[in-house]
């Protein structure tokens, strides 16, 4: 018998395979800084009671625009509400702004992407003008538009950013789909007798998961910023709800007096879209089985 | 002589494209017996990848599939879609000449065995991963149990090969097609999924239609041979009886371009396969061939018995 030269050759596959993943994550300083950056506003967005170290709303009229100092890391606002907890507070309407507007756009986009190019024919064509048309428009004057229409509230906010950044996901699904079908091992699986139904979920979509992956990470920064947008127009978070947009409109009228109540929250956006952008990145190459490092 | 499982007639196949129209296969039959190995052989182009994809309608839109294939009491040019569904990968399976591209990067080789044993024969996945390392090992595949659990990348073309074998022979099918199975693999390789074909054709009882462009692939495993040329049949002869007593200037012009000991310099045929639009008239092969005359360049010539079992489409057949 050969000496068993590497440990990982005693563990189960399901777990090589993860400590593969771990590995190659590894090797990726920077997907691995924005996953404990990402990581960090996650946990803060869960945990905000827990975390925040005041109240979002509660104002202290001794400390009005106070400086930053221990009372208050980051300072108060005009209303003496400590800047730091509503940031904290705020990561709640963008993460959650983020994740779920990518996932419906994912689910809108998806399907209709798959339908176009595995099937083809009238179809296809009809999809593709109408993703035309959608796209046409800029990402957050849609966003907007639709948001305006359905009025004012978080839950709109995100349906809106969810439709706007569908129209992507069926343009990189449909791409994909037309040149998945066309590979080998999708024609060697109808030689063998595979239906569609097979053939669309263990041969197309398994395959094309890293670049719905890559579509999702410049979707969730995007649907991150849009809520901030949103919340600044007013078309989002309401008031006195925190969210990093509406502060950052709360602090219009002070950028003279006290820029950092647009910086803090400014940064705070710049921070997650950042980490979120990394560790798409890295998972894209650490998740492709191609890649041998 | 044992059952004939496979009754192509007539067999026409045009492929209308935009650039006009194809005629990739033109009237062309065959049989196939159960448990016997059939090589098709010709230059590229000449219909044979075609005429086996159109059997289970395998082509695109385009194809326009014209004749009758009887198998197992139907036909499959007229079957339906579900079934041929039926049909493919089960009783009848086909291995590609690409195994770097014809298993799925996603799943692990394990699980596209399965896959194949859960849609046809209704497997349990537990029961149908056990089977599928009996099936790594039948297609001698050394560990399989860890073999199982890789993806395709972590093979070398040679296992993947022998891997697309074992998918095609999951369901213990009739009829095995291999299209130009051993094209991509080195020569060394090539020898030993030789030996597993005809191993399984043994121990199995499957029939297999051995597509290539090599006589000498063909010598060395098959029982008959039909020759084609242009979309036509061009000579058949069981495997001996064609080394020994070539009739087609086609087919002896093959035999010359086998590499030999002593033979210094290959023959070749002089020009291509022609790319035709429509039937010809004549002899396909009249515009390269030596023995060609004005017969050849205008009539057909139908396809005659000059030795037992021995079939051509030749005016002037002979071994020299």
């Amino acid at each position: 018998m050969t000496v068993v030269e590497d440990a990982t050759d005693l563990l189960s596959p399901r777990a090589r395979r993860r400590r593969l993943l771990r590995k190659r994550l590894a090797r990726r300083p920077f997907a691995l800084l924005g996953f404990a950056v990402a990581a960090i506003f996650i946990l803060a967005a869960i945990f905000a009671p827990w975390v925040a170290p005041y109240s979002a709303s509660a104002t202290d009229f001794n400390a009005v625009l106070a400086k930053p100092s221990w009372d208050h890391l980051l300072g108060t606002d005009e209303l003496g509400r400590d800047i730091l907890s509503r940031i904290i507070w705020g990561a709640r309407a963008s993460i959650q702004a983020g994740v779920l507007a990518t996932c419906l756009a994912m689910a809108i986009g998806v399907p209709i992407g798959l339908v176009a190019g595995y099937y083809r024919g009238w179809i296809d064509p009809v999809i593709s003008r109408v993703t035309d048309v959608v796209l046409a428009f800029p990402f957050l004057i849609l966003a907007v538009g639709l948001a305006a229409i359905m009025g004012p509230s978080l839950l709109n906010a995100t349906i809106a950013l969810g439709v706007g950044a569908a129209p992507g996901f069926v343009r990189v699904a449909r791409g994909e789909t037309l040149a998945l079908r066309e590979e080998d091992y999708v024609r060697a699986a109808i030689a063998n007798g595979a239906g569609d139904g097979t053939i669309i979920f263990r041969h197309i979509v398994p395959n094309m998961t890293s670049t719905l992956l890559v579509q999702a990470t410049v979707t969730i920064p995007a649907a991150i910023i849009g809520e901030a947008v949103l919340s600044f127009l007013g078309l989002g978070v309401q008031p006195p709800t925190p969210s990093w947009g509406v502060m950052l409109a709360d602090a219009q009228s002070y950028l003279s007096q006290a820029p950092r109540l647009a910086v803090y929250p400014g940064l705070a956006i710049f921070f997650c879209a950042l980490a979120f952008n990394l560790l798409g990145d890295g998972l894209r190459d650490a998740l492709d089985p191609r890649t041998t490092r | 002589m044992a059952d004939t499982l496979l009754d192509v007639r007539d067999l026409s196949v045009r492929f209308e494209t935009d650039d006009g129209t194809t005629q990739a296969v033109d009237e062309l039959s065959f049989t196939l017996a159960e448990g016997e190995v059939l090589g098709v052989v010709g230059e590229s182009g000449c219909g044979k990848s075609v005429t086996m994809l159109s059997l289970l309608r395998l082509l695109p839109p385009t194809a326009e599939v014209s004749g009758s294939a009887r198998f197992g009491g139907i036909d499959l040019l007229a079957a339906s879609s579900a079934q041929l569904k039926r049909i493919r990968g089960r009783e009848i399976s086909f291995v590609f000449q690409e195994p770097m591209t014809s298993l799925n990067p996603s799943f692990t080789v394990g699980r596209q065995v399965a896959e194949v044993l859960q849609r046809h024969l209704g497997y349990s996945r537990k029961a149908a991963g056990a089977r599928a390392v009996e099936l790594l090992d039948l297609v001698r595949i050394p560990a399989p149990e860890s073999r199982v659990d890789e993806y395709p990348h972590q093979l070398s073309g040679g296992m993947r090969q022998r891997v697309m074998i074992a998918i095609a022979l999951a369901c213990d099918p009739k009829i095995l097609i291999a299209d130009e199975p051993t094209t991509a693999l080195d020569v060394t390789i090539q020898a030993g999924i030789l030996d597993l074909m005809r191993d399984i054709r043994d121990r199995l009882g499957t029939a297999i239609v051995l597509i290539t462009h090599n006589l000498g692939v063909v010598a060395d495993i098959a029982d008959r041979v039909i020759v084609m040329y242009a979309g036509r049949k061009a000579e058949e002869a069981p495997v001996h009886e064609l080394y020994e007593h070539p009739q087609h200037p086609y087919t002896i012009g093959l035999l010359g371009a086998i590499p030999r000991r002593g033979v210094d310099r290959l023959q070749e045929i002089p020009g291509l396969v022609p790319r035709l639009s429509e039937p010809l008239p004549y002899c396909a092969f009249a515009e390269r061939c030596p023995r060609a005359d004005r017969r050849s360049r205008s009539e057909v010539p139908q396809l005659r018995e000059v030795r037992p079992a021995h079939l051509v489409a030749c005016f002037h057949p002979g071994s020299e």
